[in-house]
């Protein structure tokens, strides 16, 4: 058994009246994708910005690597090897793909631009990533929603992360661009990458992740090896009750496709 | 060459990436394994632009020539061009730089005519030429940073805030000033504007440096990169790690200092610091700087366009008055120019993806 990388146990976190996360348990493995899952206000979000370091625990414990560590602000999660790539993807469409890639940490040879270095670096990050974008010099606003999510997660990769977190990939993605990203998560794991995805798509879910950790209102509800759970188990946890508005439709429909059947 | 570098750009900007999959993914090895040298391109629709105001300024050479083929094409009158483009040429170059990073500076008039006053008043002219230089240098700034500081810090819209710092400044140089020109005593100061190397005058080699210094931090450095991210997304280059508000004032003090550096110049051409200079600067700066392609919501635009722009304005200028015009039809075809050339932008704008 490995140590996980990212390991959180007990982590509450208040905002005012509203208990966000009360002592909820999270662990990732190098080279494993772990889905984060649950309903509106679950607490995933409130969960990702504590490990981000953007909105810190009020109590808990986070170890890295085996090692409890204190993260405060979003530089400390940066700093341990944490990268976070949010839903907004939060590129600029006005530049181009390297520019993007390097924005705020820009290379620099003499007080000017490394833009041959820059370009080769983006070049060999996304071949080895398998991105295919038409040149790394066209202004993102010039690519598919897919490319572009790609450019924001290989991004995060430039600070060499042990830890990706990504908020919501697929969810404004067509089918074709949604295998892209999936295609693209799967690699992050074949690098020997913790990746932690949330995501409300169970079908990306079952697709590409190893295990699925389900909250709801802020608790664990579940944690399910996605080979050995059925969706049916999942979205019961998600829920918190076997009969749900999802297994009534799904009985509903089952009926009427019997119905028919009846018919014939 | 930063034009004719520039230009290049702009053409293999143009080029489509080939339509076929194993071709573009092949162009991508083969560009991955031997990058060229060239420039960052920051939207083709700007250098295009860039191309169109050259032939606009070819156009009006024409029709200078044609119709007043004794004075136009002459060196002493398009040394007079440049001179006159000076002045406004420099203020236009810090208008760039705040208009690309999402702003807009309504007070580089006043800011002129601040330091234009501060730096002639008899107890700055008592510390001589390095005085009067250092403190409209200053006092540019310094307003700069007022701006800045506001917009940034206290979250004010920068149409406000500029506004109000174009009265207030301009009250603050009445103030000092008596509403009366000061005339410059101190010769060295005069020398400025009088001063010519190889026939051209020294004010034209001030624009070209503050020009070349402005396109290599615009273009090649991390300042300039971040000024068109913060134009583009300012909440991204934020979660990129950039100190939007101290580099939006900054912007705001660049283009402050660009006013002091325009206050010298200005100061020097009359003999006399007043707090009547540099009026509707902020106008023709924006009008420039808005033809030359760069786009007035920020993160979009090119010093080599806003140049352009300052050199259409000042050639239109100078044809009417060689063909004894009047200002009042100079203003009305200013006023169309500046209309035809936004149709032009939102139409480049709507074929670009």
């Amino acid at each position: 058994m490995t140590t996980p990388v990212l390991s959180l146990s007990g982590v509450s976190k208040r905002f005012g009246a509203v208990q966000a996360l009360s002592e909820a348990e999270l662990e990732v493995n190098p080279g494993e994708v772990v889905a984060l899952v649950g309903d509106n206000g679950a607490g995933k979000s409130t969960l990702v910005k504590v490990i981000a370091g953007v909105n810190p625990a009020d109590s808990g414990e986070i170890r890295w690597e085996g090692r409890p560590v204190a993260i405060s602000k979003p530089h400390d999660a940066t700093a341990l090897g944490i990268a976070t790539v949010y839903q907004d993807l939060s590129l600029c469409d006005n530049l181009d793909v390297v520019a993007n890639l390097f924005l705020g940490n820009e290379t620099i040879r003499f007080q000017v631009l490394d833009e041959i270095g820059m370009e080769r670096h983006a070049s060999e990050l996304l071949h080895s990533l398998s991105v295919r974008i038409p040149s790394v010099r066209v202004p993102v606003a010039a690519l598919s929603g897919g490319q572009r999510q790609s450019v924001a997660i290989a991004r995060s990769l430039l600070g060499e992360p042990k830890v990706v977190m990504l908020d919501e990939p697929t969810a404004a993605l067509g089918v074709a661009q949604t295998a892209q990203v999936l295609d693209l998560i799967e690699r992050l794991r074949d690098r020997g990458l913790g990746v932690i995805l949330i995501s409300h798509n169970l079908a990306d879910v079952k697709a590409v992740a190893d295990r699925a950790v389900v909250l709801r209102l802020g608790r664990n509800a579940g944690d399910f090896r996605i080979g050995e759970a059925t969706q049916e188990e999942i979205v019961q946890a998600i829920t918190g009750a076997s009969d749900n508005a999802v297994s009534r439709r799904r009985a509903r429909t089952a009926d009427a496709v019997s119905l028919t059947e009846v018919d014939k | 060459m930063p034009v004719l570098a520039s230009l290049r750009t702009g053409m293999s900007g143009q080029r489509r990436p080939p339509a076929d999959e194993h071709t573009r993914v092949e162009a991508a090895a083969a560009e991955a394994a031997q990058p060229q040298r060239r420039l960052v391109l920051l939207g083709a629709a700007g250098e295009a632009r860039s191309l169109g105001l050259i032939g606009v300024l070819v156009l009006l050479g024409i029709v200078g020539a044609v119709t007043a083929p004794a004075s136009f094409l002459t060196t002493s009158n398009l040394v007079n061009i440049l001179t006159t483009a000076s002045v406004i040429g420099v203020v236009t170059v810090g208008m760039t730089f705040v208009i690309i990073g999402g702003g807009i500076d309504l007070s580089v008039g006043a800011m002129i005519a601040l330091a234009s006053v501060w730096s002639t008043t008899l107890a700055t002219q008592s510390h001589g030429l390095g005085g009067m230089l250092f403190s409209a240098l200053l006092v540019g700034a310094g307003a700069g940073l007022v701006n800045g500081i506001l917009i940034s810090y206290g979250r004010l819209v920068p149409f406000i805030v500029t506004l109000a710092m174009l009265v207030s400044a301009r009250g603050l140089a009445e103030q000092l000033s008596n509403r009366r020109s000061q005339i410059v005593e101190v010769p060295s100061f005069a020398d400025i504007a009088l001063t010519r190397v190889l026939g051209v005058p020294m004010l034209v080699y001030i624009l070209a440096a503050v020009c070349v210094v402005g396109w290599l931090v615009l273009n090649r450095t991390t300042f300039g990169r971040r000024t068109f991210a913060i134009g583009g997304n300012p909440e991204a280059a934020r979660l990129a790690g950039i100190d939007v508000k101290r580099h939006t004032t900054l912007l705001y003090v660049l283009s402050g200092l660009c006013c002091g550096i325009a206050a010298i110049m200005l100061t020097a051409q009359t003999n006399t610091g007043a707090s009547t200079h540099g009026q509707l600067y902020e106008l023709d700066a924006i009008a420039a700087v808005i033809i030359g392609g760069t786009l007035l919501s920020g993160g979009r635009g090119s010093l080599v366009g806003s140049l352009l722009g300052v050199g259409v304005f000042t050639t239109i200028t100078n044809l009417f008055i060689l063909n004894n015009l009047s200002t009042p039809i100079q203003n009305i075809a200013k006023g169309a120019i500046i209309v035809a050339a936004v149709l032009l932008q939102l139409r480049s704008r709507a074929a670009s993806p």
